[in-house]
């Protein structure tokens, strides 16, 4: 799993790539938690390059946002691939995470 | 923790009649001067969300709801719906199906809300439907707010279900009766749920309350799995209230509101010295 | 060496789509996957009970094409009629359906079979009808429990076990991951069957049909929510995805469904290798 990041408009954007599993989800977290303590707190996720995340990898991945949400920001995704897409319905994320179809549109609604 | 101060989330569920509840709990955290942020309504739940987003007091909601509900919104029968369950094919059978005339309830919600827009009200306001053709959850938060409680009540068989952008809208609890994912997705960290519980039967003695005893096990599952999930999903606090009344409250006993408003200014005098603690540790 | 050990199997309800079990269970011992539970719920009961009495698979076959036939239905029309004409009286322990043939073929299928004989532990779940409570039965007659289990609301009489009276399993959830997670599962592979929506509406019984399936569609997701987040490990939902809807007596579609079955199950074998490898 590699991740990088860039800011724009005050927005943390993360690149995933790879698989979202027991095994990298812990990766992530430590990078979220780096970001949060740097004061970045309202980031998007770009799931374009995520071909798969399992069971535990959305736990993993919920506490991380979670702790964004405690300090009054968010992750909000974008570019989720039908596989994914569906796992994330099944799981109930979709009810309770905001998606949007585009990078644009996810970064405008943190204005 | 967090620097901001908590946003509350008020989120109340289907219940007919005994959504009213909320109107007691809003005049125990006025009194308290704790702030409401958002409120989320689902099915009955939405009247009494919209009402409160509105800002209007517990009197001018309460005589709001009279007047809105009555016996005579279920009263019309819609004649093509019985035609249309005898001959399907004739009488063109499709899924603007509804057993009642809905003229009386559309009229009776554009009167009583009076033209109001979400845009109009104080804090924002969701209001959840449930989508015809594929079950899931569509949150309104723009336009009429008439027309967004009208189709987040459209009682299955009884309502046509409601044409709005393009969707066909049907009562809110089919996929949620307690929305409070729509509560977290917004950003709330004090989220107070009030919901209820549909009743079981004690004995059945006809395939119609058989029907019911099913449909309320089914509705109580969803209920209680979605607010298990929430409750694991959330970052902070979800307060739940749930009123519990002595008396049967059916769909349309709006004589028995002052009573439902005064059981739900109990519970909230209930939960209120813990979400105190909350707003100020 | 694994510390990630116990596998369970949960198969949901889905009426004859739940034969496509039987393809993931081929597909299981074609890789040497060894399981140590099976939980079962609804039709997924009949499954699983076959899976842990290592009933070998062309009799699984055999056995799915007796019993999803419409002989089962018998008397629905008649007593709907009479029910409506007020000439049937309709209580707690009614059903539709005459239930004699379903009762014989299960008798013939499963005997007088009991938890205990079987060569690994098995769950069933049904729901009690009274309390709408999820029930889980685990002892005594397969037979008593597989009926209960499958008891379709209204449409099969419910069945009493234990001086409880149960009714179909689905009620109060399709798929019961949390058996499997209570009894210690750490890698769940579970296979669960949304119920699928129409696109048009020409009839009462196509929209009862359409919000039965919002419904149970909505209670299945947010269980399945619930147990994602409840899990310590690893949980791998198996859906398998059909082109057409299947009905009910589609025994001809048997073969098709077994054939979904494996392909759903050979999508997530890579993930399922890589877990038990990792850990």
């Amino acid at each position: 799993m590699e991740i990088q990041d860039k800011q724009v408009n005050g927005v943390t954007i993360l690149t995933l790539n790879g698989s979202i599993d027991a095994m990298t989800a812990p990766k992530i977290t430590e990078y979220i938690q780096a970001l949060i303590s740097e004061g970045n707190i309202n980031l998007i996720a770009d799931f374009k390059g995520v071909d798969y995340t399992s069971s535990a990898g959305l736990r993993v991945l919920l506490g991380a946002i979670k702790d964004t949400r405690a300090q009054s920001g968010d992750m909000r995704l974008t570019g989720v691939q039908p596989d994914v897409l569906k796992v994330l319905n099944l799981s109930g994320f979709t009810n309770i995470l905001k998606i949007f179809d585009d990078l644009d549109t996810a970064v405008a609604s943190y204005a | 923790m967090k620097k901001d101060k908590p946003r509350i989330a008020l989120v109340i569920g289907s219940g007919s009649v005994k959504c009213a509840a909320a109107l007691g709990l809003m005049k125990v955290l006025e009194r308290e001067n704790i702030d409401v942020d958002m409120v989320v309504g689902c099915s009955g739940g939405a009247i009494y969300a919209a009402l409160i987003a509105l800002g209007w007091p517990v009197q001018k909601a309460t005589d709001a709801t009279l007047r809105m509900w009555t016996r005579e919104v279920t009263a019309k029968r819609n004649i093509r719906a019985f035609l249309q369950l005898l001959l399907p094919q004739i009488f063109k059978f499709d899924e603007s199906f509804g057993l009642i005339n809905d003229r009386v309830i559309n009229r009776r919600l554009r009167e009583g809300f009076d033209g109001a827009t979400f845009a109009q009200a104080r804090i924002p306001l969701f209001v959840t439907a449930t989508d015809l053709y594929n079950g899931e959850q569509v949150v309104m938060s723009e336009g009429s707010v008439a027309e967004a409680v009208r189709a987040s009540i459209s009682i299955p068989y009884i309502f046509p279900p409601h044409k709005l952008d393009g969707k066909f809208l049907v009562d809110g609890y089919l996929n949620d009766p307690l929305p409070i994912g729509v509560a977290i997705k917004e950003g709330a960290d004090i989220i107070i749920a009030m919901g209820f519980e549909s009743p079981y039967k004690e004995r059945i003695t006809s395939l119609m309350r058989y029907n019911f005893q099913i449909s309320s096990i089914t509705s109580n599952n969803l209920f209680k799995t979605n607010y298990a999930f929430h409750n694991l999903a959330h970052h902070f606090e979800i307060i739940p209230i749930l009123p519990e009344f002595e008396q049967r409250i059916s769909l349309f006993d709006t004589d028995k509101l002052p009573y439902v408003i005064k059981e739900g200014e109990r519970v909230a005098e209930q939960q209120l010295p813990y979400i105190k603690g909350l707003l100020t540790g | 060496m694994s510390t990630y050990k116990r596998i369970a199997l949960v198969i949901g309800s889905g009426g004859i789509k739940c034969a496509a079990a039987v393809g993931m269970w081929h597909v299981l011992q074609e890789e040497g996957i060894e399981i140590d539970s099976v939980v079962g719920c609804s039709g997924g009961s009949l499954y699983g009970t076959l899976i842990a009495n290592h009933v070998d698979v062309s009799v699984m076959r055999e056995q799915s094409a007796a019993l999803w036939t419409s002989d089962i239905m018998q008397g629905y029309t008649t007593n709907l009629k009479a029910t409506k004409d007020g000439k049937l009286r309709f209580t707690e322990r009614s059903g539709l359906v005459n239930d004699s043939v379903l009762n014989a073929t299960l008798k013939g299928i499963f005997r007088d079979l009991s938890f205990d004989e079987l060569d690994m532990p098995l769950k069933i779940v049904a729901t009690e009808m009274m309390t709408g409570e999820k029930t889980i039965l685990s002892k005594g007659s397969l037979f008593d429990a597989i009926r209960a289990s499958i008891a379709i609301p209204i449409i099969f009489p419910p069945w009493e076990v234990d001086g409880r009276l149960l009714i179909d399993g689905a009620a109060s959830d399709p798929l019961p991951i949390d058996v499997a997670i209570q009894d210690g599962a750490d890698i769940i592979i579970a296979m669960g069957f949304p119920l699928s929506y129409r696109e048009r509406f020409r009839s009462m019984t196509a929209v009862q049909e359409q919000l039965n399936s919002i419904y149970m569609n909505n209670i299945l997701t947010s269980t399945y929510a619930f147990y994602n987040l409840a899990h310590h490990a690893e949980i791998f939902p198996i859906i398998p995805e059909f082109d057409a809807p299947i009905s009910m007596f589609d025994v001809d579609k048997i073969p098709d469904v077994i054939e979904r079955g494996k392909q759903a199950t050979r999508a997530q074998l890579p993930h399922i290798k890589r877990m038990l490898t990792s850990f």
